[in-house]
């Protein structure tokens, strides 16, 4: 199978998931079409129940969805056998959660390492990756933690690192900055922007409007449908970001928002 | 699909580490259930053993007939046979040893006509006993060292009697008899020697000489109304390439006088240990199928506590599919958990079961329990069995998880 380049690393064509059954259906997701190419930093927002979650968990493979075509990378997933899609999760696509979600009986340079496992690597090379990830993010030193040992912030660039450590081409991140302070968040933004500069496709789901500045395309979405579908203009330096007060940070989301 | 056998191994290795004593517990199911399966097989390889031994001392010019049809009877036939069979109607006949006797290089026939009967002297009261009449070529077809006295021969009379040493002292007190008196069948016998004490009660002529007394065949035969009763022929041939040809020999004659009738079984080398072993196989089967009750309780405890760990570990189940496990890996990694357990259960219940054996059989038993790579396999494969009966139930629910339910768990 050749993929082509230039189509759309993710391209959803009429998507739609539905709950329950008879009276108590409820769709989640209503005729979802979208197309996002690669190295584009799309944030997802909107209120709570909207589906935001769950189309992340369809893009990420994890779900799926009752009608309508995904393609990724120009391949359709419906047909695709769960071992197909689980080595789709391994090869191309890396999960960010709002819990942070490390295996708590393992310590830091293990949970990083742990998506290298399925991909077959021996444990030596798996554990020099995940060592090599660990020091971009200046984690060094906490390698032989547990993560109950490290802050919250820690724990999630240690989640961020783990995403990143099979050199994904998607990165899905659900809420990454939830659980954790304003100062932690733009840390953790800052990370995200970073990994984009780099060529990655990010798709991130927030709550926080203030985030979406670091996206380069803002989608809202209300009652399973997309409401707004917005696209930013790119940051020249888009490194100046963080060092910039969050109260300006926010005032200008709301332009683009109002815009 | 890589298996990752490795990793499924250290990580098995860590959370089974994480609960010692549960872990323990349920390994020490195992244990006990492939300790008991041990203990039986090596027990009754011993018993097997001692009768191949015999054999193997003898040369492998040894040929027993017994009456029956060649087939293979049941197991349940062969106990029952071995054990109240001495009574029964016999399709060997005199002629047929007879016959044998004149086959080219059979250098001894002896018949064995089991008679059971109560035995007193003047100073005990009457026991019962097994009475074996034959004629005196059985000391050159089975290993029956004197210790005191001479074996009937063939100027000795008919009412004199060679006894086993414990026999010796259950009637006299002592074992030194020779010359003594014991009534049986109404009839009064002499002693004129005691066999050496063998302390052997397994052998191919299905006779514990210690107790038994043995007498001349015409004897024998005159408490069953002159007919005798013949329950085996053991042959000896003058040497190991002569014998297949005596075995032919044996088999014309004996078919021809019961009219092509193929009524009796020749059995040599391996075969003889058979109906010992049979009986024995019999027994530790009925004790295998009790021991493997334990074996399921000790798989059933695996499943138990593999269950409670998929439990406790949904969100890491949800976090490893998401990172990209499939289904084969989780299944792996909870069914290699399993097999750790249950494979250190057989090893541990393999060491266990050879304590136990050996002391069993140092205390109660005349023979040692025989360990060979059979019982070695039989423990590993019985116990690897175990581990993936036992846990591929917990393996497929783990697997089965949807990723995004795992993932909501909180623990």
């Amino acid at each position: 199978m050749t993929i082509d380049a230039t189509a759309p690393v993710i391209a959803l064509d009429g998507l739609t998931k539905r709950y329950g059954m008879g009276e108590v259906e409820h769709t989640v997701l209503d005729n979802i079409n979208l197309t996002i190419q690669k190295g584009e930093f799309v944030a997802i927002m909107g209120p709570s129940g909207c589906g935001k979650t769950t189309l992340l968990n369809i893009l990420g493979l994890l779900d799926h969805a009752d009608d309508g075509e995904y393609l990724l990378d120009g391949i359709p997933v419906n047909t695709m056998s769960s071992s197909h899609r689980a080595r789709i999760r391994s090869d191309q696509i890396g999960f960010v959660f709002q819990s942070f979600n490390l295996v708590s009986r393992m310590n830091v340079i293990e949970n990083v390492a742990l998506p290298l496992t399925y991909q077959g690597y021996p444990t030596t090379k798996r554990l020099q990756a995940a060592s090599k990830v660990l020091a971009t993010f200046h984690l060094s030193e906490r390698e032989y933690y547990m993560p109950w040992q490290l802050s919250g912030g820690q724990t999630q660039r240690v989640a961020i690192a783990r995403a990143l450590v099979n050199n994904p081409a998607i990165v899905l991140a659900d809420e990454p900055t939830g659980n954790l302070d304003s100062r932690s968040s733009h840390v953790i933004m800052e990370e995200l922007a970073d990994i984009h500069r780099h060529g990655n496709t990010i798709i991130m789901v927030t709550h926080n409007p203030a985030l979406t500045s670091y996206a380069s395309r803002v989608i809202h979405m209300i009652d399973g449908r997309i409401d707004t579908d917005t696209q930013l203009p790119r940051p020249a330096k888009p490194a100046v970001a963080p060092k910039r007060k969050l109260g300006k940070k926010s005032k200008k989301s709301q332009k683009v928002e109002t815009a | 699909m890589r298996l990752l056998v490795g990793h499924h191994l250290t990580n098995a290795y860590e959370s089974l580490r994480s609960n010692r004593m549960r872990t323990a517990l349920t390994i020490l199911g195992v244990t006990i259930g492939i300790s008991s399966i041990v203990v039986i097989l090596s027990l009754s390889a011993g018993a097997a053993q001692i009768v191949n031994n015999q054999v193997d001392q003898l040369g492998g010019t040894i040929a027993v007939i017994r009456p029956g049809t060649p087939d293979r009877e049941s197991q349940i036939n062969t106990i029952t046979a071995n054990i109240s069979g001495s009574e029964m109607t016999s399709s060997l006949t005199e002629r047929d040893v007879k016959d044998i006797e004149d086959i080219d290089h059979v250098t001894a026939v002896a018949p064995i006509m089991i008679l059971g009967g109560s035995v007193s002297s003047d100073s005990s009261r009457p026991r019962n006993i097994q009475i074996i009449a034959t004629t005196p070529g059985m000391t050159d077809v089975a290993t029956i060292p004197m210790a005191e006295g001479q074996f009937i021969d063939t100027v000795t009379n008919d009412d004199t009697a060679v006894i086993g040493h414990q026999l010796s002292i259950d009637l006299f007190g002592t074992d030194t008899s020779v010359g003594r008196t014991f009534t049986t069948h109404g009839v009064q016998f002499t002693v004129i020697g005691i066999l050496k004490r063998q302390n052997n009660p397994i052998n191919f002529n299905n006779v514990d000489f210690d107790h038994a007394a043995i007498i001349n065949l015409q004897s024998g035969k005159g408490f069953n109304q002159g007919i005798a009763t013949i329950q085996q022929i053991n042959i000896r041939a003058t040497s190991t390439d002569k014998f297949p040809e005596v075995l032919r020999q044996v088999n014309e004659k004996l078919t021809r006088n019961h009219h092509g009738e193929k009524d009796f079984v020749i059995l040599t080398d391996g075969d003889l240990a058979r109906p010992s072993t049979q009986l024995f196989s019999t027994v530790s089967a009925s004790l295998t199928a009790v021991a493997s009750i334990s074996l399921i309780v000790g798989g059933i405890g695996i499943m138990n506590i593999l269950l409670v760990s998929v439990t406790e570990r949904t969100r890491e189940i949800g976090i490893r599919k998401a990172l990209g496990a499939s289904n084969i890996h989780i299944v792996w990694q909870f069914l290699i958990e399993s097999l750790v357990m249950s494979l250190a259960g057989g090893i541990a219940g393999y060491f266990a079961g050879y304590i136990i054996a050996f002391s069993i059989a140092r205390s109660f038993l005349t023979f040692d329990p025989v360990f060979g790579w059979s019982i070695v396999g039989a423990s590993m494969g019985t116990s690897l069995i175990v581990g993936i009966v036992f846990g591929l139930y917990p393996a497929i629910l783990a697997a089965r998880k949807n990723p995004i339910e795992a993932l909501r768990q909180f623990h």
